[in-house]
């Protein structure tokens, strides 16, 4: 287990590091000078000397990888162009709404999309089974995005129940302003989760130690729940860690569309006004995330699957 | 020739047959019609301006209604259709065509190149799509090219990974040691027994990836960093919806809805292909 753990987390470090250098590299390689686009033609050029020096481009490519690598190890991001405040806080300040958002979707979605599998898997073909069924298929197909606006102008702008700005004060408030959004980011992750739990409940339910069960004259319903459920619900923590760039990436629109503070904002604001520090170090960011999570899931799974663990 | 043929239309029979794959045809059928026939479809120009009738909401003149800039929304709802389909088939061909080529090297290349084709896949993977878009627009500016390339970069592991697999699981099955122990050069046994026998799945996975990619470009022209102006696309639509959304919320449901139902269309379309061409894939998912 140990063994795999190195080897899965050595991976993903490998993975992250090739991708930050293409990164690094790519952004590098875009023809046109990066200060003159910074800094916009009206720049004199004493300005655009001293920009160039103190980003290091005047350095050769190799060094000033080395030295974006050993700020990086650090924990430097670089320096806004603008504000001259530090990435790592700027975009450190703006993570928790994101994260915040992310967990009140998956919070949602996947305990409403595992009830609606586990009832439709305890009672296959009947009617519940088939509009659980016909649900799960429709909302799939909802982008984020457009869920979202559609939700604002039904639920916000329309009817007014809730509001359609910012992220809120207190507790309450904030609560009531990640309604929407959250609701938008998880709709499509119901009828997904609730088809996976409901294919794997019908295969847990076939097992030994559920027919065991069964046979010691446990209530059914105690079974379904403690049993067949358990084990059922694992592929759900997959898919959830593997779907994090997903959820990261609809977290972008919703945040956009409702005009939280958050991760994608802070890119979105920062494309518009050019400042590469702040879109490279949030990119970073939520590729390290998205990668962490990936390799979690792997690891929880390998946990509880022995068989997962020769995979790779 | 004709043997193919036939298939193509048992296939075709096949999805027929199931209501939701016969859903998805018709509309995906209903989409390609109005793209292709969108210059006839049209009651107005979708890009000409009438600050007369601007923000007027849906009438017998105007279905759904005009813009902040007097424009028919219905016209430029149909002429978006078009937008999204040309982004969305050379996209996916695109990528379906060299993840295919990449994966079936892995798969049948020396192992070194293996892994370093699989090392590539897992960085690209490692990107979240929407963070990755906006990274390369923020760098080369956004432009049609630009939400194609994006979306060929990040959809060609899915088909590499895919690719590969099912040359490894062919690899050693008798008809291909045959034709190597009589002499046949790699690209022979790539492209004509093992082609044939991969395209089916990855030709499913296409099917299932258009609705993606049609939101993602809606999704990038929503951010102001996709199609540029005037172009019509759902996404711009659902842009002048959102920053008008008091005066006219219709732009938001005319852009929205269409995107919604070519998810769905497509979506259908591919699930019903799939469990025809390959039941065997519905329980690897």
């Amino acid at each position: 287990m140990l063994n795999f753990a190195t080897r899965r987390f050595g991976l993903s470090l490998l993975i992250l590091f090739v991708a930050v250098t293409v990164m690094f590299l790519m952004i590098r390689a875009v023809p046109g000078d990066p200060v003159q686009i910074m800094l916009g033609p009206r720049a004199t050029p004493e300005l655009q000397a001293q920009l160039t020096a103190a980003l290091g481009l005047d350095q050769p490519i190799w060094k000033q990888l080395l030295i974006f690598y050993g700020n990086l190890l650090q924990g430097d991001l670089g320096t806004d162009v603008f504000s001259g405040r530090s990435v790592t806080d700027i975009v450190f300040q703006q993570l928790p709404f994101t994260l915040e958002l992310i967990f009140a979707s998956i919070l949602w979605s996947a305990s409403l999309g595992i009830a609606l599998g586990a009832y439709a898997a305890a009672h296959p073909n009947t009617l519940i089974d088939r509009i659980a069924a016909a649900i799960s298929v429709s909302f799939v197909a909802a982008p984020a995005f457009v869920v979202a606006l559609l939700a604002l102008l039904i639920f916000a702008v329309h009817l007014q129940w809730f509001p359609a700005i910012g992220a809120g004060e207190g507790f309450w408030d904030r609560l009531n302003h990640l309604v929407l959004p959250a609701f938008a980011i998880g709709l499509s992750w119901v009828g997904y989760i609730a088809r996976l739990v409901r294919a794997s409940m019908l295969e847990v339910m076939g097992e030994s130690h559920v027919r065991t069960a069964r046979a010691f004259g446990i209530a059914e319903r105690r079974v379904v729940m403690v049993y067949a459920l358990r084990i059922a619900i694992l592929p759900v923590v997959t898919v959830i860690g593997v779907g994090m760039g997903f959820l990261l990436s609809s977290a972008v629109f919703a945040e956009i569309v409702f005009a939280r503070p958050g991760l994608g904002k802070l890119v979105i604001d920062s494309i518009t006004t050019r400042n590469y520090p702040i879109v490279m170090g949030s990119v970073l960011i939520s590729t390290a995330l998205f990668v962490v999570s990936t390799a979690l899931a792997d690891l929880i799974n390998a946990l509880l699957d022995p068989r997962a663990r020769t995979a790779h | 020739m004709e043997k193919s043929r036939s298939e193509l239309g048992q296939i075709i029979i096949g999805v027929a047959r199931d209501p939701l794959g016969l859903m998805g045809l018709i509309i995906v059928g209903i989409i390609v019609f109005c793209a292709i026939f969108a210059a006839w479809i049209v009651p107005y120009d979708p890009i000409a301006m009438d600050i007369k009738s601007r923000m007027q909401g849906p009438s017998a003149a105007h279905l759904l209604g005009t813009d902040q800039l007097g424009r028919d929304t219905f016209s430029r709802v149909i002429a978006g259709g078009q937008v999204a389909l040309k982004v969305a088939l050379p996209a996916v061909f695109g990528a379906m065509a060299i993840g295919l080529t990449l994966g079936m090297i892995a798969g049948y290349g020396p192992k070194w190149l293996d892994n370093l084709l699989m090392l590539f896949f897992d960085t690209i993977r490692s990107f979240p799509t929407v963070m990755f878009a906006l990274a390369v627009v923020a760098l080369v500016g956004p432009s049609l090219q630009t939400v194609v390339f994006v979306v060929m970069a990040t959809s060609i592991p899915t088909y590499g990974r895919v690719a590969r697999t099912q040359t490894l699981t062919l690899r050693n099955s008798e008809f291909i040691l045959a034709e190597r122990s009589m002499g046949a050069s790699m690209s022979r046994i790539l492209g004509v027994h093992m082609l044939p026998n991969i395209i089916g799945v990855l030709a499913v996975l296409a099917a299932m990836d258009i609705p993606t990619v049609i939101a993602l470009e809606a999704g990038l022209s929503f951010l102001g960093l996709g199609v540029k102006p005037p172009t019509p696309s759902w996404g711009a639509l659902l842009k002048d919806g959102y920053s008008l959304i008091r005066q006219t919320p219709w732009l938001v449901v005319g852009g929205g809805l269409p995107i919604i139902l070519a998810t769905l269309g497509f979506t259908f379309l591919g699930e019903s292909l799939r469990d025809v061409v390959d039941p065997k894939l519905r329980k690897q998912r």
